[in-house]
């Protein structure tokens, strides 16, 4: 057999060359980013950074932010960048893309804020601002997207809908922001039907698959018939679970009412794009002030979309409470609870 | 049922892990290669609408990927523990770029045909699982073959005084190893999820490299181990589900803290293979 080895280390070879072919795609971003500071000498570049929790093909929160600043790069022909960073990394990765001469980088979490506000003190000429999050410098902020309206939304709709009386809520992570979402999803439901029980669980994961799935079943078997998520890239497995057992989903911040499973009732969607260019306007025109600036319902980051497919099993009396609900959250007259982080 | 359907996945890698090890190879790479399998058993799957080629894709791409870490281990005597490392940051790394090259940077909920269940949730896979167990525990410990294999753990230099290759038996461990591991892989996808997410392994390879050392490198006490932890990690979901009023840290964490309390309760007496983790022939040119 040892005429077989030769065989075996060129097929090794073959494999370990065609991953380092490929798995030069990644990299783009940071050849990207020498690239551009070999071609700092041109100040005018107008340089935009992002720095996510988690990967932005995660099909929700990351990737909602990647769109935004591909927005950016469209509106306002801005060189754009962006890269993973969490705990440690975020200070490191701020003062990098700061000392390239990028003038504005957004960290899509809360938990950019403290080292946004920090940073900011030593780059002057750079504005930093986090998603969510609650301190400012003149040069720093956070924007504060209001998702709780849309999470109200769909409590209410689980509460109007729900024929067992108990609903659920999926999380992948345990963090502020989404913890804050499942309290409103929880009003919303408390509101439409006192008395219901929400059941709230969590994988600590973000893209386990498998977990969501198991978590979503488990929660279905305790009498759930409509579930929300926070799972990001492991929501398939909530979906999924739903479609095997006949019930209902919420998507969650991006619009997956055209999920396979054909299980998504209504989205309670994020929608960046607009937010991130006038933020980008600003920076660019100088006119930047450090601010927390919340969107919502009112400015049309948040949104809350039936399913056109599945809209017509929703009994009329219940869209229309939930509508009223809409025009009261748009008119300013139901406050959304929502927590501070 | 369930339990044994979620607790496949760690299984199949943690049976296949229990023969390497024994011949005397450690497959640190056990999570690379479920993510590797995953992505293509999802390719193919798609492509091809059956999840059946997808499988078949997985358990190939496992065993191309033992055959990547046996050049390097077996020929080349490289350290196991840095191979398998290396070969879990390249299939992460891998399937992550691929995925996005093909399913745009921000991703997709993908839904992938999924493998077809009969009776209570039991499917074709979960049963060649416990097939599996009683034919890994009787070639290992009834036949030549498994005597032979099983000594390449321990002392190889008497294997190959009894006119047994060390290396070929090594690498036979290595391939059942990496070929459950694709297996299980391909069965996270197809079976369980009927999804793909860029590390939607999310360590699974770690716990089945554990399983095997909670199992006593016994095919019967490592599918005793995986259903055991399989049990306590869906009971943990049940009761976040019933609202005990715990922090679901705690309740992601009760696994893993039983498999602490047995190892401290049962953990005397373990019979590691001698020789494992050590390049053979031992000194370099022998």
């Amino acid at each position: 057999m040892s005429d077989m080895r030769p065989v075996l280390a060129t097929l090794a070879a073959a494999l370990v060359f065609a991953a380092g072919c490929t798995g030069g795609a990644p990299t783009a971003d940071n050849n990207a980013a020498q690239k551009e500071s070999e071609l700092s000498a041109n100040k005018a570049a107008f340089k935009v950074a992002l720095l996510t929790p988690g990967p932005v093909s995660d099909a929700g929160w990351s990737a909602m932010a990647y769109r935004g600043l591909q927005a950016i790069q469209k509106e306002c022909g801005a060189e754009v960048n962006n890269q993973e960073a969490k705990d440690a990394q975020i200070r490191d990765a701020m003062r990098s893309y700061a000392q390239k001469g990028y003038k504005l980088i957004i960290g899509h979490g809360f938990e950019y804020n403290a080292p946004g506000v920090e940073v900011a003190k030593d780059f002057p000429n750079t504005v930093f601002v986090s998603s969510s999050g609650g301190a400012t410098a003149p040069n720093a902020g956070a924007f504060r997207f209001k998702l709780e309206q849309g999470f109200y939304l769909a409590g209410m709709t689980a509460g109007l809908m729900t024929k067992t009386g108990k609903v659920a809520m999926i999380g992948g992570p345990d963090v502020p922001s989404i913890r804050s979402t499942f309290k409103a999803f929880r009003a919303g439901a408390m509101a439409a039907r006192p008395g219901i029980q929400v059941i709230e669980t969590f994988t600590l994961k973000d893209s386990d698959v498998a977990a969501a799935n198991q978590s979503a079943m488990k929660a279905i078997e305790e009498g759930a018939d409509l579930l929300i998520h926070q799972a990001n890239a492991a929501a398939q497995g909530v979906f999924n679970a739903c479609k095997d057992k006949h019930v209902l989903a919420f998507g969650a911040n991006m619009d997956q009412n055209d999920n396979d499973s054909g299980a998504v009732l209504a989205s309670a969607v994020i929608v960046a794009e607009p937010a991130f260019v006038a933020l980008a306007k600003k920076v660019r025109d100088g006119q930047y002030k450090g601010e927390i600036e919340s969107v919502g319902m009112e400015t049309g980051a948040i949104d809350y979309i039936w399913n056109p497919a599945l809209k017509a099993q929703v009994p009329q009396a219940v869209m229309d409470k939930v509508e009223a609900a809409k025009r009261d959250i748009l008119s300013g007259k139901l406050a959304v609870p929502m927590d501070k982080f | 049922m369930s339990v044994l359907r979620y607790a496949s996945v760690v299984g199949y890698a943690a049976l296949g892990e229990s023969v390497g090890q024994r011949s005397g190879v450690i497959n640190i790479g056990l999570e690379g290669t479920m993510i590797t399998s995953s992505y293509f058993a999802m390719i193919v799957a798609l492509s091809s609408g059956s999840p059946w080629l997808g499988i078949l894709a997985a358990i190939a791409v496992g065993v191309l990927c033992g055959f990547l870490q046996a050049f390097f281990i077996l020929r080349l005597r490289a350290d196991q523990v840095v191979v398998g490392t290396a070969l879990n940051l390249l299939g992460l790394g891998l399937t992550g770029t691929l995925y996005r090259a093909r399913f745009g940077t921000s991703g997709q909920l993908l839904s992938v045909p999924r493998l077809p269940t009969f009776g209570p949730g039991l499917d074709a896979v979960l049963l060649l699982w416990l097939v599996l167990v009683g034919i890994v525990t009787w070639a290992l410990f009834k036949t030549n073959w498994g005597l032979a294999l099983r000594a390449a753990g321990e002392y190889p230099e008497a294997v190959e005084a009894s006119g047994f290759r060390p290396l070929m038996l090594r690498l036979q461990g290595l391939s059942v190893s990496s070929a459950l591991s694709g297996l299980a892989g391909g069965y996270l996808a197809l079976g369980i999820a009927g999804a793909f997410a860029e590390n939607m392994t999310a360590g699974r390879g770690f716990v089945a490299l554990a399983m095997v050392t909670f199992g006593r490198w016994h095919p019967i006490g490592v599918f005793a181990a995986s259903v055991l932890i399989g049990y306590a990690d869906s009971l943990q979901f049940e009761l976040q589900a019933r609202q005990v009023a715990l922090p679901p840290q705690f309740f992601v964490s009760l696994p893993y803290l039983l498999a602490l309390v047995v190892l401290i309760v049962a953990g005397r007496g373990t019979r590691v293979p001698a020789a494992l983790g050590e390049p053979y022939p031992r000194e370099p040119g022998a």
